[in-house]
């Protein structure tokens, strides 16, 4: 249902996303690679925020011949922080956004639990609050592909599971989901397919069903990776070989 | 706009004193018909004043925005100053002023576009380059200053800024100026309020960010460009206004706070004009020295209180 042709970004003559192309059907992807090896940057374009060369498809739709202020139905890009104006509040935040189904927010607001947040300046909540927040603004639109970037970097264990679920089902309702994230645990234990990158080109492109390859993984960060199972739980753990040499 | 303008007059002890608002639109001579022009000019440039800080302050995300961040002042009164060269003439005084103050200050609000542009049209790219270019103007402005040593009263008068009005066309074109910009700011709403927050909010309304904050500071820029050349520096309002109607609704969305902010800016400017021609009769102060003096502790007060409000 997501196509992606070719796909290169670059920023001031540096080539940021190389080429990179992949065709996912109605699932949950997770999005990894080390930081600055390009997943924002490919989210945003595919979001067609940013200018890019090569094609995006979703459906039989190429994304360059939707109109800006419609691209939102197609495909939404939901950002972990932001850098607004104090005095804003949570809940001008969450109404800042019109193409938003105002009953699915009110869902998505409990279940992040924002609702309590909702006359508090945007600087004074925690950032994994504040990502919840973005999340519930983000979801509550119809867009059939939704790039969700860092929705797990500050939240606490329990909003993380709850995030993945809702994010899972959203798959299985079939959309397209892709998670930016390096938080392997609890990202793994959800998605059906493997996306990295490295260097701004697609490393691994898999699905999940084969298992993890600890190689690739070890390759993609630079440092040993290991897989633990534990009560069908995966982990990913990098293992520093620095502690075990004394 | 008329609602807004009638509702910030009749908050003018001095025309609820008269006998009724008729009577004063019919007056044709003397004393009600300056008042007159005086409480519209405290009333459209204290509205301008407000909608421009609040235009500023979204657009650069700065709570600390105010119309002249762009350099504004700072061009005008380098314009001003070197019309001190000119023969003391009225044409000088009245036509020529005004309009070198106004190109002075286009100028200097292009130029920072420019340097912004250049520097990719940030938040924090327009406030830099709006510093450096009123930091330069500002100190060119005082080179020519320390050489007409006999005029520096007059330059430093200008600058202080007063409602005095000589010509009703001057209120009458920043009225003007003031209701285009509050009706595009009004159609706006979405893109300001996504402005105030994040750069892909905007986008995702599929506009493109740097190009609507030239646009909106443009608008800014006009806006206090006029104030400045007809009335000269008058601080505060723009920086204040915005805040007091987002402290007052607890909100920052545009759909409240342009219309609150605009009666803000008109009813703070005309009062601390009443106070400042009546305090020290017959001296009248200049009315900026009032608003900042009146309005700062005022800010101070309500930023204080509604914080421990918040804390129940």
């Amino acid at each position: 249902m997501l196509r992606v042709e070719n796909l290169s970004v670059a920023y001031g003559g540096v080539n940021v996303i190389r080429g990179v192309s992949f065709e996912l059907r109605p699932s949950l992807v997770a999005l990894i690679g080390p930081n600055g090896s390009g997943k924002t940057t490919l989210l945003k374009a595919i979001a067609g925020m940013i200018p890019y060369s090569g094609e995006v498809f979703i459906g039989s739709t190429n994304l360059r011949s939707v109109h800006a202020g419609e691209r939102t139905k197609y495909v939404t890009y939901i950002p972990s922080t932001i850098s607004a104006l104090p005095d804003m509040t949570i809940g001008d935040l969450l109404l800042s956004d019109n193409s938003a189904d105002v009953a699915l927010l009110e869902r998505y607001v409990r279940i992040f639990g924002v609702e309590n947040l909702l006359f508090r300046r945007i600087w004074e909540v925690s950032s994994g609050e504040l990502e919840r927040a973005l999340l519930a603004r983000g979801l509550a639109r119809h867009a059939k592909v939704l790039l969700v970037d860092e929705p797990l970097s500050y939240t606490d264990v329990k909003y993380q599971l709850v995030i993945m679920r809702c994010l899972r089902r959203l798959a299985n309702e079939g959309k397209v989901v892709i998670v930016a994230s390096n938080q392997l645990n609890p990202l793994l234990n959800y998605v059906d397919h493997v996306l990295a990158l490295k260097d701004g080109k697609l490393f691994i492109n898999a699905s999940l069903g084969a298992g993890v390859d600890e190689g690739k993984l070890s390759e993609l960060y630079g440092v040993k990776m290991k897989v633990i199972v534990v009560n069908n739980t995966v982990d990913v753990v990098p293992v520093d070989e620095t502690l075990s040499e004394d | 706009m008329a609602q807004l303008s009638f509702g910030a007059v009749t908050l003018n002890p001095l025309h609820v004193l008269e006998d009724g608002l008729r009577e004063i639109l019919t007056a044709t001579t003397g004393l009600a018909r300056y008042r007159l022009e005086r409480a519209l000019a405290g009333v459209v440039v204290g509205a301008s004043l407000a909608l421009s800080g609040y235009l500023i302050q979204t657009t650069t995300r700065n709570p600390l925005g105010d119309p002249y961040l762009l350099g504004i002042s700072s061009g005008a009164l380098f314009a001003v100053v070197l019309t001190f060269a000119l023969p003391a003439s009225a044409i000088t005084l009245f036509v020529v002023r005004p309009f070198v103050a106004l190109a002075g200050g286009i100028i200097a609000y292009l130029l920072t576009l420019l340097i912004a542009s250049k520097a990719g049209m940030t938040p924090t790219s327009i406030v830099l380059s709006g510093v450096a270019v009123g930091t330069f103007f500002y100190s060119a402005s005082l080179f020519p200053q320390y050489f007409i040593l006999r005029d520096i009263h007059k330059v430093f008068a200008w600058s202080m800024g007063s409602l005095v009005v000589v010509n009703i066309s001057k209120p009458i074109a920043i009225a003007f100026a003031l209701t285009v910009c509050t009706l595009y700011s009004c159609v706006s709403r979405n893109v300001l309020n996504a402005l105030s927050i994040s750069d892909d909010f905007v986008r995702d309304l599929g506009r493109d960010p740097s190009r609507e904050r030239v646009i909106l500071t443009a608008m800014a820029a006009i806006l206090a460009s006029f104030c400045v050349a007809y009335f000269g520096v008058i601080g505060f309002v723009g920086l204040a206004s915005p805040h007091f109607a987002r402290r007052l609704l607890g909100s920052g969305d545009a759909r409240y706070i342009i219309p609150l902010s605009l009666v803000f800016g008109a009813s703070m400017l005309s009062l601390t004009d009443v106070v400042a021609k009546t305090v020290f009769y017959p001296i009248e102060v200049p009315v900026n020295v009032i608003v900042s003096l009146v309005g700062a502790p005022t800010l101070a007060a309500i930023m204080v209180g509604m914080r421990r409000y918040a804390k129940g």
